[in-house]
């Protein structure tokens, strides 16, 4: 697998060409679980002990706390299991994506695929999208720019072998 | 991949917005470490202009420059302003700068929360500072604020607890994008135990903070109902009870005092091995000596409260487990020296103010231990041998240790070296002017002298005097430190990439100044 960073890397197998890419993420499930439920021990156990005694209003603030926690740690998890997967197999391309909530599939025909990267724009990162039949679909949003350019040559390539 | 009538996840894709709107709507995490830095300098003078006028009416016995109850003002909103709007968010400024840099992140996890996390702050600061003018003055019952005072002020108490809980807010979020940036956006390769010690000393503060932050909100949010709602938690006539505020209170302060120092901790912990020029002594038990203050931190908070009353063995237990902490914290001292030890040792400013720091930090830890024993603090309770205690803790503690943060990585923020020589300057007459404050003051303590009290027996004037001339020289030497971050913000002899020799570190790598965004690829630790 050619690596163009670490979130992302090609590879050619058998003729086909694959490239895949996802967001860096080293918070391991074990991980997640550990610091979500120590701090929820840690902070409900103390809410809970001081409203046994009466002073119940440090429970809704524990609750709203670790409410923001487990969102936080939710919309990490979401970012997770953000990819993109780009395959050139024959005469078809395959687009595979999940950003967010967003997911989706996409096949092209290779006659009628072109890659364009435009970083012209001062200030924003390289647009980097492939376009058949007057759709646009961006890909490496995981991506530097300069990995960006050196996906825009691998594609070119690639369509046209 | 996404289709082009999709929303384009547009975070850093846009150009960079240009003057006040760059800094109000910012999401990158430089700017926000700056904007966190500068808050805390600029809170630093107001509260230190603070210090210097009580230190001008204790020049002499009597009265002088300031009406009794403003004098009290004074002390609680120093507290307040040093504790909240200097130490805390200074140190969340170096987690911002350097967290990602060290972790090889493009950002934090959540920028958008962390643009919040420090706008809330300047709005807190100001509900603080606004309340010396509204009726009444500001709070003045001690920046521990203390039921029955605290439910018998002003309107000015009021906006206090709405500042303690939008402070509180600030935290949270901090802390929860520290801890949730620290664990996921780690670089492949970079394992728990090959963070650098300084993230690994935010971790545990994060954590902390967010396990004491409700403790903190409950407890003042039950002086607003007692203020206003009628309820009797606190209030002894309505058969609530103001000793429990005192408990609920130090159970969030003491691991607040840890939440101070922790950070600085991990600061002085980057800094020696460099100018040593050698690895930490001991990496592993640092992480094991910081998680375990951490914890013992938790059943210690009864030894702020050994004169309100409560049995024996509730004494020796708090007793106990404070001196306890003296493991850790002399763990961390033995490594610190021992990465000094044979070092290759040079003494630019950022080792000077760390030594300082070792130093004059355990002369702090060791008037703790006095306080530590109960039968001691039953009769230094409340006097200035407390104030000296915990300003070595917090100046020569957490603030030099700032101070060696910012002349350390102050290059690598700029991009030019800072003036050595002013730099040198200010660490002399800081750690001068420091110990003529505060050491004078544990004679005073020990001879009797109460704290948050504008007037004093005659006897004590002398060593008040000499602290007053202390405190000023020390005031007026932080404006130097004013003077080299200008001097360094403008130009100046450039800085390399490393800028120091014995510098180890995904930080070291990219160029100085920083670029606005680093690490766009994360980088292979191997």
């Amino acid at each position: 697998m050619e690596q163009l960073n670490a979130n992302g890397g090609a590879q050619i197998t058998a003729g086909a060409f694959s490239f895949h890419s996802r967001p860096c993420c080293s918070l391991t499930c074990t991980q997640e679980r550990v610091t979500f439920w120590s701090l929820v021990l840690l902070c409900f156990g103390v809410a809970i002990g001081f409203t046994v005694q009466g002073y119940w209003l440090v429970l809704p603030f524990a609750g709203l706390e670790i409410g923001l926690l487990a969102w936080a740690l939710e919309s990490l998890r979401n970012r997770e299991n953000n990819y993109e997967i780009l395959t050139i197999d024959g005469d078809s391309v395959v687009l595979e994506w999940r950003i967010g909530k967003q997911s989706g599939r996409r096949e092209l025909n290779r006659q009628w695929v072109h890659v364009q990267c435009d970083c012209s724009t001062p200030g924003r990162n390289c647009h980097l999208c492939v376009r058949s039949h007057g759709l646009e679909t961006e890909v490496g949003h995981f991506l530097s720019d300069e990995a960006r350019l050196k996906l825009a040559a691998v594609l070119k390539m690639q369509l046209q072998g | 991949m996404s289709d082009a009538a999709h929303a384009h996840d547009d975070h850093g894709h846009h150009a960079h917005p240009t003057g006040m709107m760059r800094w109000l709507t910012t999401t990158n995490h430089k700017d926000i470490g700056s904007l966190y830095l500068f808050f805390a300098l600029f809170m630093l003078f107001v509260a230190g202009s603070m210090a210097l006028l009580i230190r001008a009416e204790l020049f002499q016995p009597g009265l002088q420059l300031v009406h009794p109850d403003f004098f009290n003002q004074l002390t609680t909103m120093h507290g307040l302003i040093m504790i909240f709007g200097v130490i805390m968010p200074a140190f969340s400024g170096f987690a911002n700068w350097q967290v990602p840099l060290m972790l090889g992140a493009p950002d934090m996890a959540f920028p958008r929360m962390n643009n919040w996390a420090f706008w809330l702050l300047p709005v807190a600061g100001f509900f603080l500072l606004v309340s010396f003018w509204l009726p009444g003055g500001a709070v003045a019952g001690g920046w521990t604020m203390y039921p029955p005072l605290f439910i018998q002020g002003g309107i000015s108490y009021d906006l206090t607890i709405l500042a303690v809980h939008i402070m509180g807010l600030s935290s949270i979020m901090g802390s929860i994008n520290i801890i949730t940036t620290i664990l996921n956006m780690r670089a492949p390769g970079l394992t728990l135990m090959k963070m650098p010690l300084f993230v690994w000393t935010w971790l545990i503060t994060a954590y902390l903070l967010i396990a004491t932050m409700p403790v903190l909100a409950g407890a003042v949010t039950m002086l607003l109902t007692d203020r206003n709602f009628g309820t009797h938690f606190f209030n002894a006539a309505g058969g609530g009870d103001p000793v429990m505020f005192q408990h609920i209170f130090w159970f969030f302060a003491h691991p607040e005092v840890y939440i101070l120092i922790l950070p600085a901790f991990g600061i002085v912990s980057q800094v020696i091995p460099t100018f040593a020029r050698k690895p930490l002594f001991g990496y592993a038990s640092m992480v094991y000596a910081t998680a375990s203050i951490a914890v013992l931190s938790f059943i210690v908070w009864a030894h702020h409260m050994f004169t309100v009353g409560m049995p024996v063995t509730a004494q020796l237990f708090f007793m106990f487990s404070t001196m306890l902490i003296a493991v850790p914290t002399g763990v961390k001292v033995f490594n610190w020296v021992a990465t000094m030890w044979k070092g290759s040792m040079t003494f630019e400013t950022p080792m000077l103010f760390a030594i300082a720091f070792v130093c004059l930090f355990t002369i702090g830890g060791f008037s703790g231990l006095v306080l530590a024993i109960a039968p001691v603090d039953i009769q230094l309770h409340d006097t200035y041998y407390v104030v000296a205690h915990f300003h070595y803790v917090l100046v020569s503690g957490a603030l030099f240790a700032i101070f060696a943060g910012i002349y350390y990585w102050l290059p690598k923020w700029t991009g030019y070296m800072y003036n050595e020589t002013l730099g040198k300057w200010h660490f002399w007459l800081s750690v001068i002017g420091m110990n003529i404050v505060f050491f004078p003051m544990h004679f005073l303590g020990l001879a009797g002298m109460p704290r948050r009290i504008p007037d004093y027996a005659l006897q004590f004037t002398e060593f008040n005097q000499i602290a007053t001339v202390g405190a000023f020289i020390f005031g007026f030497s932080q404006l130097i430190l004013l003077i080299v971050v200008m001097k360094a913000i403008k130009g100046g002899e450039k800085a390399t990439a490393q800028v120091w020799e014995g510098a180890e570190g995904l930080e070291w790598t990219v160029p100085s100044p920083a670029p606005y965004h680093t690490f766009e690829t994360a980088p292979v630790v191997k």
